[in-house]
C-alpha cells in the first residue's frame, strides 16, 4: 500500500508536472494566437473593435407551430463578411436541436448559386432551402408558393418593405417564388484626399459633380474612376442607377418594356463621357471583385459598391479605409436611386422533403435578423423596420471601428434612394434573364467604347430585352 | 479452435466443375466474347457519359424545358430561331472558329519546335520534359486563374515587367480591349494545349528511322531540307493528330473564356460553349442553351472522322 501511495504521489506529481508544462504551452500557444488574431486581417474585424459576440444582440426563440423532425438541407453563400458565417452555422445548429431537426448547412461561392439550383431542380432532389444574393424569379415554376411565411413575417413585424416585397413576389400570378427578409444597400464609395481638393470635400452629391470632380481627379492626380461596364453583378447595379436616375428604365410598373427613350440615351451618352474623362478600359475586363480590390490598392477615387469594401480595407489597409467616405444614389435629371446591391431570396424548392422545417427556420432566422446584421457588422439590413431597431443607433456609432463612428450613419435613409431591380416594375423572370445575360452593362459599354452610337446601343439592347420579355410572356410569368 | 474439415467430392461434382470449366475456357477461347467484354466498359461509358447527354441536348433544344421549369413540352425550333434572331450568336460562333483556327495554327508550329528541342539529348532532358508537361497537368480552371492574375488590370506582373522595361507607360488592360482580350484567350489555350502537341509529336519523331536521316544527310541535305523532306512527311499524320486534338480541346472549352473574361468586353470574347452556359444557365433559357451547345457538334464530328483517318493513314503507312 505504502509503495503504491508513494507510486501515486510519484505519477500524480509527474502528472502535474506534465499538466503544467501542458497549461504552459497551451498558455503559449494561446497568447500567440491571441496576438495573432489582434492584428489587422486574422480575425476578420477592424482592429480595435467589437469582436466575438460583444455587443451582440439577445437571440430569441419562438416555439414552432407544427411538430418537426428530419434532417433539413441548406444550401446558401459564402458571405462576403466571415464573420457571418461564424454565426450563422452554429446558430441554425443550436435552433435543429431545440426543435428535433438535424440541419446540414452547405456554404459556396455566391456565382456558384444558380447553376446548381438549376441541377438540383433538374434532378429532383437536393437542398430544401436555398439562398441566393439575387431574385431568382426564374425558378418560380419550381419552387414553393411562400406566402404563407411572408404573411407570418408581416403578421409578426408589420409591412414588409416594398424592395423586398417587389422582389420575391411576381404579380402576374400572385406567388411568392421566394422570402425576403433582409437586403443591401448600394452607396458609393469615395476617397476623400482625393475629393476635397478638387472642391468635394463630402464627395459627389450628383452625377453632373462625379463627372466634374472625377475628370479633375484623373487631370491633376492621375486616379480614376470605377463603374464598370463589364458582364459581372456591380456593372448591372452601377448601369441601372445611372439609368433610373436619368428617368428611364427597363420595364414600366405594367412589365412593358420601355427601354428604348430618350431618357435612356441621355444616361448612355452620359455614361460614355463619364468614361472618356474619368475611366479607363479596365471597367470593361472587371469581375464582382474588381472595384473592391482597385479601392482596396488606392487606385480608385470613386466606386459603387456595398460597405464590405471598406470592411476589408479596415482589416488589410487601415490607412485607405481611414479615406474612404460614402455618398448615398446620386442625383441625375430625374432622381437619386440605386439598385439594392444584394437582395437576399430564400426558395424552398418543389422537390424539399422537409418544407415545414425549412419554413419555421426562415421565421426564426427572421425573428433574429439582428443577429445578422450585427454578425455581417452592419452589412445585412432587415426587410421588416421592426426586426433591427438598434440598426440606427448602430450605424451613428459603428460597433466596428468606423472612424469618425458616425460615418455610416447615413445608410439610416438608404432605403429612400433604393430600389429593386426591375424598378418601377417587379423583378420577375425576365428582369432576371436581362440581368443574367448583362444586357445593360453591355448597352453602356458598347457606347462608351465608341463601338456604337447610343441610339444603336439602346436599339440593340431594346431588341434582346423585348426576345426576352416576348418568351416569358408567352408562359405566364410576366405581365403587361 | 475451430477446424475446417474439406467434404470429400460428391459424386459428379467433378463432373460439373469439369462442365463449368469447360464453358469457361470457351469464353476465354472465344476472341469476339473477350473483345465485348474488354469493350463493355467503354461503350457503357460512352453511352453514360457522350450519347445520352447529346441525344438530351437534341430533346432539350426542340423544347421550352426552362432552368427552373424542368416539364418538356414540344416546341420546335423556336429555341434555334431565338439563338439566330440573337448576335451575340453568330460572334460566338465566328469567335469559336477563329480562336480554334489560330490556336491550332500556334499549337503546331510551337508543338513541333518543342518536340524537336524535347528529342535532342542535352543534360536535364527529363527535368526539361517535366517542366514543359506542367502546363498540360495543370487542372484547366487553377492555370487560367493565375493568368487572370496574371492579365490583371491593376496588379498584373507583366505590366509590371513591360513598365521597368520602359516599354509601356501605364497598364495594359489586356482583358479590357477586344483585341487584346481575344490575343489573351488564344495565348492561354496556345500555352496549355502546346506540351500536349509536343509530346505527341516527340513519339513520332522517335519513331522516324534514325538510317533515313543519316542517309539524307550523307547525301548532303541540310538541317531545314531534312526537316521538310524527310521529318515532316513522314510524322504527318502523328502531326495532324496533334493538332486535331488541339482543335478539340479548344473548341470545347469554356473555362479559359468564362475564368479570364465571362465573354466581354460586350461580348467580343464570346465563344460558343460558354455562350450556352449563360444563356442555358444563367438566364434560365435550358432550351437555347441546347440549340446553342448543338452547334460544336458538325465540327467535332468532321474532327473525329479526321482523327480516325489519319490513325488509319498511319497503320498503312
Amino acid at each position: 500500500m505504502a509503495d503504491r501511495g508513494w507510486l501515486q504521489d510519484l505519477t500524480s506529481q509527474q502528472r502535474s508536472r506534465r499538466d503544467f508544462l501542458l497549461a504552459a504551452g497551451l498558455l503559449s500557444a494561446g497568447g500567440v494566437l491571441a496576438s495573432c488574431s489582434s492584428e489587422p486581417g486574422a480575425g476578420g474585424s477592424p482592429a480595435g473593435t467589437a469582436t466575438g459576440t460583444s455587443g451582440a444582440p439577445e437571440e430569441s426563440f419562438t416555439t414552432p407551430t407544427r411538430n418537426l423532425s428530419g434532417d433539413l438541407k441548406i444550401l446558401l453563400w459564402s458571405h462576403f463578411v466571415p464573420a457571418h458565417d461564424q454565426w450563422f452555422d452554429p446558430f441554425v445548429k443550436q435552433w435543429g436541436d431545440r426543435v428535433g431537426v438535424n440541419v446540414t448547412v452547405d456554404h459556396v461561392n455566391n456565382a456558384e448559386i444558380p447553376a446548381r439550383i438549376a441541377a438540383e431542380i433538374q434532378a429532383g432532389q437536393g437542398h430544401d432551402l436555398i439562398q441566393y444574393i439575387a431574385t431568382l424569379s426564374q425558378f418560380e415554376p419550381s419552387v414553393l408558393d411562400l406566402k404563407d411565411v411572408t404573411d407570418e413575417a408581416n403578421k409578426r413585424w408589420g409591412q414588409q418593405i416594398p424592395l423586398a416585397q417587389k422582389s420575391s413576389q411576381n404579380p402576374a400570378t400572385g406567388k411568392y417564388y421566394a422570402y425576403a427578409p433582409g437586403w443591401v444597400p448600394d452607396p458609393g464609395d469615395y476617397r476623400k484626399s482625393l475629393w476635397e481638393p478638387v472642391g468635394f470635400p463630402n464627395g459627389p452629391s450628383t452625377w453632373d459633380e462625379l463627372l466634374q470632380g472625377g475628370a479633375e481627379i484623373k487631370t491633376s492626380r492621375g486616379v480614376q474612376m470605377g463603374l464598370g461596364m463589364s458582364q459581372e453583378i456591380d456593372s448591372n447595379m452601377a448601369g441601372r442607377a445611372l439609368l433610373w436616375s436619368f428617368g428611364g428604365a427597363i420595364q414600366n410598373e405594367q412589365e412593358q418594356v420601355v427601354v428604348n427613350s430618350p431618357e435612356t440615351i441621355a444616361a448612355v451618352e452620359f455614361m460614355t463621357r463619364l468614361f472618356q474623362q474619368t475611366m479607363t478600359n479596365e471597367v470593361f475586363s472587371w469581375n464582382a471583385a474588381s472595384n473592391n480590390q482597385g479601392l482596396i490598392a488606392g487606385k480608385l477615387s470613386y466606386i459603387l459598391n456595398s460597405i464590405s469594401a471598406y470592411r476589408t480595407a479596415q482589416v488589410a489597409s487601415p490607412d485607405v479605409a481611414g479615406d474612404v467616405y460614402f455618398v448615398p444614389a446620386l442625383k441625375g435629371p430625374k432622381t437619386a436611386l440605386a439598385a439594392q446591391h444584394v437582395m437576399y431570396n430564400w426558395i424552398v424548392p418543389s422537390f424539399a422533403t422537409n418544407a415545414d422545417a425549412a419554413k419555421e427556420f426562415l421565421l426564426h432566422y427572421t425573428e433574429n435578423f439582428a443577429s445578422a446584421t450585427y454578425h455581417s457588422q452592419l452589412y445585412d439590413f432587415p426587410a421588416w423596420d421592426k426586426l433591427v431597431p438598434q440598426l440606427d443607433g448602430w450605424l451613428a456609432n459603428d460597433p466596428f471601428g468606423s472612424k469618425p463612428s458616425d460615418k455610416l450613419a447615413f445608410l439610416s435613409k438608404a432605403r429612400d434612394w433604393s430600389t429593386n431591380i426591375g424598378h418601377p416594375g417587379p423583378s420577375n423572370t425576365a428582369i432576371g434573364e436581362v440581368f443574367g445575360t448583362f444586357v445593360i452593362p453591355n448597352m453602356f459599354a458598347r457606347a462608351a467604347r465608341g463601338q456604337q452610337t447610343p441610339q444603336q446601343t439602346v436599339g440593340q439592347a431594346e431588341k434582346e430585352i423585348k426576345n426576352i420579355f416576348d418568351k416569358w410572356r408567352s408562359r405566364g410569368l410576366v405581365g403587361g | 479452435m475451430a477446424h475446417t474439415i474439406a467434404s470429400p467430392p460428391r459424386a459428379g461434382a467433378a463432373d460439373t466443375s469439369r462442365v463449368k470449366g469447360g464453358r469457361r475456357g470457351r469464353v476465354t477461347d472465344s476472341e469476339s466474347a473477350l473483345a465485348w467484354i474488354f469493350l463493355l466498359p467503354s461503350v457503357v461509358y460512352i453511352i453514360a457519359l457522350v450519347a445520352v447527354p447529346f441525344f438530351l441536348a437534341i430533346a432539350f433544344s426542340l423544347s421550352d424545358v426552362t432552368a427552373g421549369d424542368p416539364s418538356y413540352d414540344w416546341a420546335g425550333l423556336a429555341a434555334f430561331r431565338r439563338a439566330f434572331a440573337d448576335p451575340v450568336f453568330w460572334r460566338s460562333l465566328w469567335n469559336t472558329l477563329i480562336f480554334t483556327g489560330i490556336s491550332m495554327a500556334l499549337i503546331i508550329v510551337l508543338g513541333k519546335v518543342l518536340a524537336n528541342i524535347l528529342v535532342a539529348d542535352f543534360r536535364g532532358k527529363w527535368v526539361v520534359r517535366f517542366l514543359v508537361l506542367l502546363p498540360w497537368t495543370t487542372p484547366v480552371a487553377l492555370s487560367t486563374v493565375s493568368w487572370l492574375w496574371l492579365l490583371d488590370s491593376i496588379y498584373s506582373p507583366i505590366d509590371w515587367l513591360l513598365r521597368n522595361a520602359g516599354v509601356i507607360q501605364g497598364n495594359m488592360y489586356w482583358l479590357g480591349q477586344p483585341k487584346l482580350a481575344m490575343a489573351s484567350v488564344i495565348a492561354v489555350h496556345v500555352w496549355r494545349l502546346t506540351p500536349l502537341a509536343a509530346v505527341i509529336m516527340m513519339a513520332g519523331l522517335l519513331a522516324v528511322p534514325q538510317d533515313i536521316n543519316e542517309a539524307a544527310r550523307v547525301d548532303g541535305a541540310g538541317f531545314w531540307r531534312r526537316m521538310f523532306e524527310v521529318t515532316i512527311p513522314l510524322t504527318l499524320p502523328v502531326i495532324g493528330v496533334a493538332g486535331l486534338f488541339g482543335a478539340i480541346l479548344t473548341f470545347t472549352d469554356m473555362t479559359v473564356v468564362y475564368v479570364l473574361t465571362r465573354g466581354g468586353p460586350t461580348n467580343s470574347t464570346q465563344v460558343l460553349a460558354s455562350w450556352a452556359f449563360i444563356r442555358g444557365i444563367e438566364g434560365g433559357d435550358v432550351a437555347q442553351g441546347a440549340a446553342i451547345a448543338l452547334f460544336l457538334f458538325p465540327l467535332l464530328l468532321a474532327a473525329a472522322v479526321l482523327i480516325l483517318r489519319a490513325v488509319r493513314r498511319m497503320e498503312i503507312t
